[in-house]
C-alpha cells in the first residue's frame, strides 16, 4: 500500500470513523432502541392477535403492528452496511445505505397510512358493523372490548416513549431513518388511541365510531409517509442536502462556502453538497483572486479545514476554477 | 413539535373518555339497532338451516335439535317468543344482510364464510366434523347487535359449563 491509498483511506473512511465520540454513543444508543423496539413490536404482535379475534379493527391494527417492524430492520441493517470502508467498488461508500433505509421507513409509514384509509373507507362504505361479543378469561365472561382496551393501552406505552428519544437522536446523528422511524412510532400510538376510542363507541352502539377515528389518524400517518418519502427519494436522488426532518436546507453548505471564502487567496466559493446518509459528500469550487496561484499545499489546507468544520463534512473535494461553473453549482437557496 | 396532531390526539382522548362516561348509563356494549331491547318479551327471529342433528325441519315446519333447544331456552330468560324461518344458509345470510333476521342457526362451524352478513358467537361446544377433525360449532348473530351478541354469548358459556 503506497502513500497515496493511506492518505484516502483516512480522508473518506467509513461513516463510522467519521462519528465523533458523542455520536457514536448516540448510534449504540439509538441501536440498543431499535433492538427494543423490535422486541416491543414483537411482542405487540403476538398479543394484538391473540385478542383481535374476529374484529377488523384489531386485524387491522395488527397488520399495522408489522409493518412498524420495517423501519428498526432497515436502520440495524443499514448501519451495519456503513462500517464498510469505501473501495474501489464503492468509491464513494456506503453511507447511502441510510438513504435506502429511509425509502425503506418512509414506504412502511406510507403503506400503513394508505392500508388504514382504505380499510375505514371500505367499512364505512359498506356499513360493516364490527362484532364483538363475549370473551371467557379466568372463568369470568368479559367483554371483548375491554381487553382490546387494556391491551392497546399496554402496548402504545413503548412506541410513545421510544418516538420521542429517537427525535432526539436522530437530530442529533442527523439520522433520517431514525427520524422516519420516529413518525413511525408515533402513528402506532396514535392508531391504538383511534383503536381504543373505536372499540368504545362500537361498545355505545356507534357502528362508526372505529372506522372514523381510523380515517383521522390515517391523514395524519398518510402526510408523515408523503413528507418521508420526498425527503428520502430527494437525498437519494442528489438533492440539495436538508436538515434531518427535512424542513430547510441544511446550514452546513452556508457554512462550508463562508469558510472557503474567508481563506486569503479565495476570490468567491460555492459548494454543492449531498446527503449521503449521516455524512455529506461536498464539492467546493474555489475561484482565486486574480494573481494568487494557489499550491497543492495550499489547497490541501483548505481541504482540511473545511473537513474539520462538522464531523457530516466527510467527503471534501476543493475544485480549483478560473470561474464558478454555474452549470455545475448554484447558490444554497438559503441565500435566495 | 407538531402541534395540530398533537391537538388532534387530544381531541381523541377527550371523546374517549366521554365515551367511557356515556357507556356507564344503559348496557354496555350496547346494539346499534336495539335488537335485544326489542326481542325482549317480544319476538326473536331466528334463521334456521337444516343440519342434523343441531337443527332439524319437518315438513310441516316444526323444527327440532340441539341448537334449537338451546335457543328456546335462551328465549326463556329473555322472555322472548321465536319466529323460526328455515331457509338455506345462503338465503338465510342475505337475509340477515337486509336485517330480516336476529339470529342464525344450523350447526354452523367457526369457518363458515359468512362473517360479512353474520356476526358468530364465541364456539359453544366442539363436535366431530365430517372427516373427523374436530369443529368448533357457532351460532349467527345480526352484527352490530353486541349487546344481543354477548347475551347470547353469555347464555351459551352458562350452558357448557364454562361460567
Amino acid at each position: 500500500m503506497n502513500a497515496q491509498d493511506e492518505g484516502s483511506a483516512e480522508d473518506t473512511g467509513t461513516g463510522h470513523d467519521a462519528f465523533g465520540e458523542e455520536q457514536r454513543e448516540a448510534l449504540r444508543h439509538a441501536i440498543r432502541l431499535e433492538w427494543f423496539t423490535l422486541a416491543w413490536m414483537s411482542g405487540t404482535v403476538v398479543l394484538v392477535a391473540l385478542v383481535a379475534g374476529q374484529s377488523q379493527a384489531m386485524q387491522a391494527a395488527w397488520a399495522e403492528d408489522m409493518l412498524s417492524l420495517l423501519p428498526p430492520i432497515a436502520f440495524l441493517v443499514a448501519t451495519r452496511r456503513i462500517r464498510r470502508k469505501p473501495d474501489r467498488l464503492h468509491p464513494y461508500g456506503h453511507h447511502r445505505s441510510i438513504g435506502v433505509a429511509h425509502l425503506v421507513a418512509a414506504t412502511a409509514l406510507l403503506a400503513m397510512g394508505g392500508y388504514l384509509a382504505y380499510d375505514s373507507v371500505v367499512t364505512l362504505v359498506s356499513v360493516e358493523r364490527p362484532p364483538i361479543g363475549l370473551t371467557v378469561l379466568f372463568g369470568q365472561g368479559l367483554w371483548a372490548g375491554w381487553l382490546m382496551v387494556a391491551v392497546m393501552v399496554v402496548t402504545s406505552t413503548g412506541p410513545v416513549g421510544l418516538g420521542l428519544k429517537k427525535l432526539a437522536l436522530a437530530e442529533q446523528l442527523h439520522d433520517k431513518v431514525l427520524y422516519a422511524d420516529a413518525d413511525m412510532n408515533k402513528a402506532d400510538w396514535t392508531t391504538a388511541v383511534a383503536t381504543i376510542t373505536g372499540v368504545l363507541g362500537v361498545g355505545l352502539g356507534l357502528w362508526w365510531a372505529d372506522a372514523v377515528a381510523a380515517l383521522l389518524v390515517s391523514v395524519s400517518i398518510l402526510r408523515d409517509g408523503v413528507k418521508n418519502l420526498r425527503s428520502s427519494i430527494g437525498g437519494l436522488t442528489d438533492a440539495e442536502a436538508r436538515t434531518y426532518d427535512d424542513s430547510a436546507p441544511h446550514p452546513l453548505i452556508h457554512e462550508v462556502e463562508d469558510a472557503a471564502a474567508q481563506e486569503t487567496w479565495v476570490a468567491e466559493a460555492s459548494a454543492r453538497v449531498r446527503d449521503q446518509g449521516h455524512v455529506f459528500h461536498a464539492e467546493v469550487f474555489v475561484v482565486p483572486r486574480p494573481g494568487a496561484e494557489p499550491s497543492a499545499v495550499q489547497l490541501a489546507a483548505l481541504r482540511d479545514r473545511l473537513h474539520a468544520l462538522d464531523w457530516k463534512m466527510h467527503d471534501v473535494v476543493v475544485a480549483p476554477v478560473p470561474e464558478l461553473p454555474h452549470r455545475q453549482t448554484f447558490r444554497s437557496t438559503l441565500r435566495t | 413539535m407538531r402541534t395540530p396532531v398533537l391537538q388532534r390526539m387530544r381531541h381523541l382522548l377527550v371523546l374517549a373518555l366521554l365515551l367511557v362516561a356515556a357507556g356507564c348509563q344503559g348496557s354496555f356494549p350496547a346494539d346499534t339497532q336495539g335488537t335485544l331491547d326489542r326481542a325482549t318479551g317480544g319476538e326473536l327471529r331466528v334463521g334456521i338451516a337444516e343440519n342434523p342433528p343441531w337443527t332439524q325441519v319437518a315438513p310441516d315446519g316444526t323444527v327440532s335439535g340441539t341448537e334449537v333447544e338451546l335457543l328456546e331456552g335462551y328465549a326463556t330468560t329473555i322472555d322472548a317468543e321465536i319466529r323460526w324461518v328455515p331457509a338455506g344458509e345462503n338465503t338465510l345470510a342475505a337475509q340477515m344482510r337486509n336485517g330480516e333476521l336476529d339470529l342464525v342457526i344450523g350447526g354452523l362451524a367457526s369457518d363458515v364464510p359468512w362473517t360479512s352478513q353474520i356476526a358468530l358467537t364465541r364456539p359453544y361446544t366442539t363436535a366431530e366434523g365430517p372427516d373427523g377433525a374436530p369443529v368448533d360449532l357457532v351460532m349467527g348473530v345480526r352484527p352490530g347487535e353486541n349487546a344481543l351478541l354477548v347475551d347470547l354469548e353469555r347464555y351459551l358459556a352458562e350452558q357448557g359449563g364454562e361460567l
